[in-house]
């Protein structure tokens, strides 16, 4: 399964939401079909919430781990 | 947005008035856009855009309607997602709950159904009614619990699960779980019912119960001994009759082994058999002996069979019959049987030989009354008589084999004849008797003869078993048996005679023949001692019983029944024949016995008259009476050969002459007639072969008594 990093760090909601949905639409069938994971690297709290909750309404599993002064949300077909 | 008609229709301006209102036009889209994804952003739940944050042109560049738009489409797409997988669990779960096998109801915080299955609505018969918003209790339990608070408000009322086990309504039983329903708030707003139908399954409990019941009473008021065992042999069940012939309690048993149990008697094979049991190997018919809490050996016979579990053996059960008792009264019949063969010879050869006895010894005694005192002769006769009084006594031994002997008995001290024997018997030997007698002894009746040899035989051996001398202990007692423990004994008051010494003792494998007739391990030893003490002692309804232990001596003990009644006062000893005078009739087939009697009632002072059998000494009785020179007595024999005997001829005697007094002699001494002489008719009894102060006295004691009761 290939992991694309998007580093979206020094953005903030709701521009860095509208980031993450754009590259979540882009890769809609290879999430679905479980061949993509999408990593968002933020330093913005409101995306710990925005983002991962997004995703899910849209039928995704979210995760978000705490890393070194930002955080990084998984995004990945359920 | 909307535009005024007016400009959107407008005409064309100038260059600088169109390039503004194209950028009017711009501001107004651009602002538009800004609104609309706002608008959006806050659908999704996030703040709206900041003008610092995206500038105008960057907005339109990343196009965020699209891409909302795109996110919303793929909302929209896993929402659809989601309410056709919820429609397909509902339509599950609706399956589940329609064609479940139990009865579920769910109900409001009222108790008022919400909704129920076709199981539930089967089980409490409400049809195809609409049970919707009714009262569960209407349907549900109806009049069966008019009064009593419901239970099942727990749930509603707290929120925590809860079950009974057996809730019996509309004459079945249910095992009921209910289980509160809680809204989005935690607030609960009614509950489930599972309702699950377990009337079979008490029923099946109470016949399983019943069953029980029923087979734990056949087993604990069965005779029979049962028990099962666990892998190891110990005992995992017995019932009541294990328990009260064994000896030990319930609780005792659960520590036992049946293994620890297995009495030395047991042979080799007996605990290799069990031990194989437990190896899952054997089972059947099998004998064991076991010993009791007591000691007490006990012989068990049975049925055992092999519990496996899985095909491997777990332990073995069994159902055993205690045939102790039977045993022993086997044991007894055998040695009965053996001692009547024996005595069917011996009852011919004593009788005849008694007979010569008598002619031996009567005429001795003539010897020794017409010879001189001072003469040497007079010694020889005594040492003959003394010779043949010990050919009387074997003879007595060999008659108290025969057939029908019975003893004759009357009141005995037990303790006098006791002593007499006892120290008789060691007379002469290196061995001491001690022997003690309760002061207080009971009489019994007894043949003292045969009882004396009893007590000389039992001596003997105990002499005989200690080859360096010692102490025999000898006593006598009372004892009361209260209860009925020995089969071979019934409840009563006995004399008890103990001979103990300390000798060697006997192997285990000669005590069962120490009875036996023929059988001895002493050299020389006829083997008749033993048998005939047994076969006297069972003749007089008592019993005789040896222990020993080899290398702690030997123990005989003999139990005789107590005299109902107290001893006659002792009678002065008669030191010489007792000689009288009047007519004696003698009837005897033997020539010699009569001509020896004859001389004999001569020598005492007599007048006689003999006859060969009964019809001749009848003869002579009636014609003696009708010349008016009755006879006084008749001696008869009992038994001749071809002849009317004393039995019958006593009959026509008392036809003839009720008054007449007659004594029975027989060489047969043990003949049932010479025991119980009286209820024959006769006054008295003298055994052959006699001596001349035993006739004597007979005589005395006859003419001088009154007529005994029949």
């Amino acid at each position: 399964m290939t992991t694309i990093e998007f580093d979206i760090r020094g953005q903030i909601c709701p521009s860095s939401l509208l980031t993450a949905l754009r590259e979540i639409n882009a890769h809609e069938a290879a999430l679905r079909e479980r061949a993509v994971r999408l990593h968002f690297l933020t330093d913005n709290r409101d995306c710990v919430t925005t983002i991962p909750e997004s995703a899910r309404n849209m039928g995704y599993a979210a995760e978000v781990l705490r890393e070194q002064g930002c955080y990084r949300i998984e995004v990945h077909g359920d | 947005m909307t535009e005024p008609a007016s400009r959107a229709g407008g005409e064309a301006g100038s260059p600088g008035q169109e390039l503004r209102r194209l950028s009017e036009r711009h501001a107004l889209a651009t602002k538009y856009i800004r609104e609309k994804v706002d608008e959006l952003l806050k659908v999704i739940g996030t703040s709206p855009l900041r003008p610092e944050e995206l500038d105008d042109e960057t907005l339109i560049g990343l196009d965020p309607i699209g891409i909302v738009a795109g996110s919303f489409r793929q909302v929209l797409g896993h929402l659809n997602r989601t309410n056709e997988q919820l429609r397909f669990a509902h339509e599950e779960l609706t399956a589940i709950f329609e064609s479940a096998g139990l009865g579920i109801l769910v109900i409001d915080r009222d108790q008022k159904i919400l909704a129920s299955n076709a199981k539930l609505r089967a089980q409490f018969g409400t049809g195809d009614t609409d049970i919707i918003g009714r009262r569960c209790r209407d349907i549900i339990c109806k009049s069966d619990r008019p009064d009593r608070p419901c239970p099942f408000r727990v749930t509603l009322d707290t929120g925590e699960a809860y079950r009974c086990p057996d809730w019996p309504v509309g004459g079945r039983h249910y095992d009921i779980t209910e289980t509160a329903l809680r809204n989005l708030a935690g607030e609960i707003t009614g509950s489930v019912l599972v309702y699950s139908d377990i009337t079979e399954r008490i029923a099946a409990e109470e016949a399983l119960r019943h069953s029980e019941e029923r087979y734990r009473d056949l087993f604990e008021h069965s005779s029979d001994l049962i028990l099962s065992t666990r892998r190891d042999g110990s005992l995992e069940y017995v019932n009541s009759a294990w328990c009260t012939t064994l000896g030990y309690s319930h609780e005792e048993a659960e520590r036992l082994s049946l293994l620890d149990l297995l009495h030395p008697t047991c042979d080799a094979g007996c605990r290799d058999r069990f031990q194989g049991l437990l190896r899952g190997e054997g089972g059947g018919r099998m004998r064991t002996v076991l010993s009791a809490k007591s000691g007490r050996m006990v012989v068990l016979e049975g049925d055992v069979r092999v519990v496996r579990e899985n095909g491997q053996p777990v332990g073995f059960r069994a159902i055993l019959r205690d045939i102790t008792e039977r045993e022993i009264l086997e044991e007894e019949l055998r040695k009965r049987e053996k001692l009547e063969s024996v005595g069917l010879l011996a009852g011919g050869i004593a009788h005849d030989f008694n007979n010569i006895l008598t002619a031996v010894l009567g005429n001795i005694n003539l010897a020794q009354a017409v010879a001189d005192p001072h003469d040497p002769v007079h010694a020889r006769l005594a040492e003959a008589e003394k010779a043949t009084l010990a050919a009387r006594g074997l003879t007595q031994q060999l008659l108290t084999f025969a057939k029908g002997g019975s003893p004759i008995k009357r009141p005995v001290s037990i303790a006098q004849l006791v002593k007499e024997h006892a120290v008789f018997a060691c007379r002469g030997t290196s061995t001491f008797c001690h022997v003690v007698t309760d002061p207080a002894l009971w009489a019994a009746e007894v043949d003292e003869g045969q009882i004396g040899q009893v007590v000389h035989n039992l001596v003997l051996n105990a002499v005989q078993a200690m080859d360096g001398g010692g102490t025999v202990f000898v006593s006598a007692d009372n004892v009361t048996l209260e209860t009925q423990r020995d089969p071979l004994l019934p409840q009563g008051r006995f004399v008890r005679i103990t001979v103990r010494d300390a000798g060697s003792g006997i192997p285990r494998e000669n005590l069962q023949r120490m009875f036996d007739p023929y059988f001895t391990t002493k050299p020389g030893g006829s083997g008749l001692g033993l048998a005939v003490s047994y076969s006297i002692v069972k003749q007089h309804g008592g019993h005789i019983r040896v222990d020993s232990e080899q290398g702690s001596g030997t123990t005989f003990t003999v139990l005789l029944p107590a005299a109902g009644q107290a001893l006659p006062p002792e009678q002065a000893t008669v030191p010489a024949a007792q000689t009288g005078n009047g007519r004696i009739l003698v009837m005897d087939d033997d020539r010699v016995v009569r001509e020896t009697a004859g001389a004999m009632l001569a020598e005492l002072g007599y007048e006689v008259e003999c006859a060969p059998d009964g019809g001749a000494a009848l003869a002579l009785y009636e014609r003696a009476r009708s010349e008016g020179r009755p006879f006084d007595l008749v001696i008869m024999d009992l038994t001749i050969p071809g002849g009317v005997g004393g039995k019958e001829a006593i009959k026509q005697f008392l036809a003839l002459d009720p008054a007449v007094r007659a004594l029975v002699s027989s060489g047969y001494s043990n003949d049932p007639v010479m025991a119980s002489y009286a209820e024959h008719g006769f006054y008295g009894v003298i055994s052959k072969p006699y001596r001349l102060t035993d006739l004597g006295a007979a005589i005395k004691a006859a003419m001088g008594t009154a007529p005994a009761a029949p």
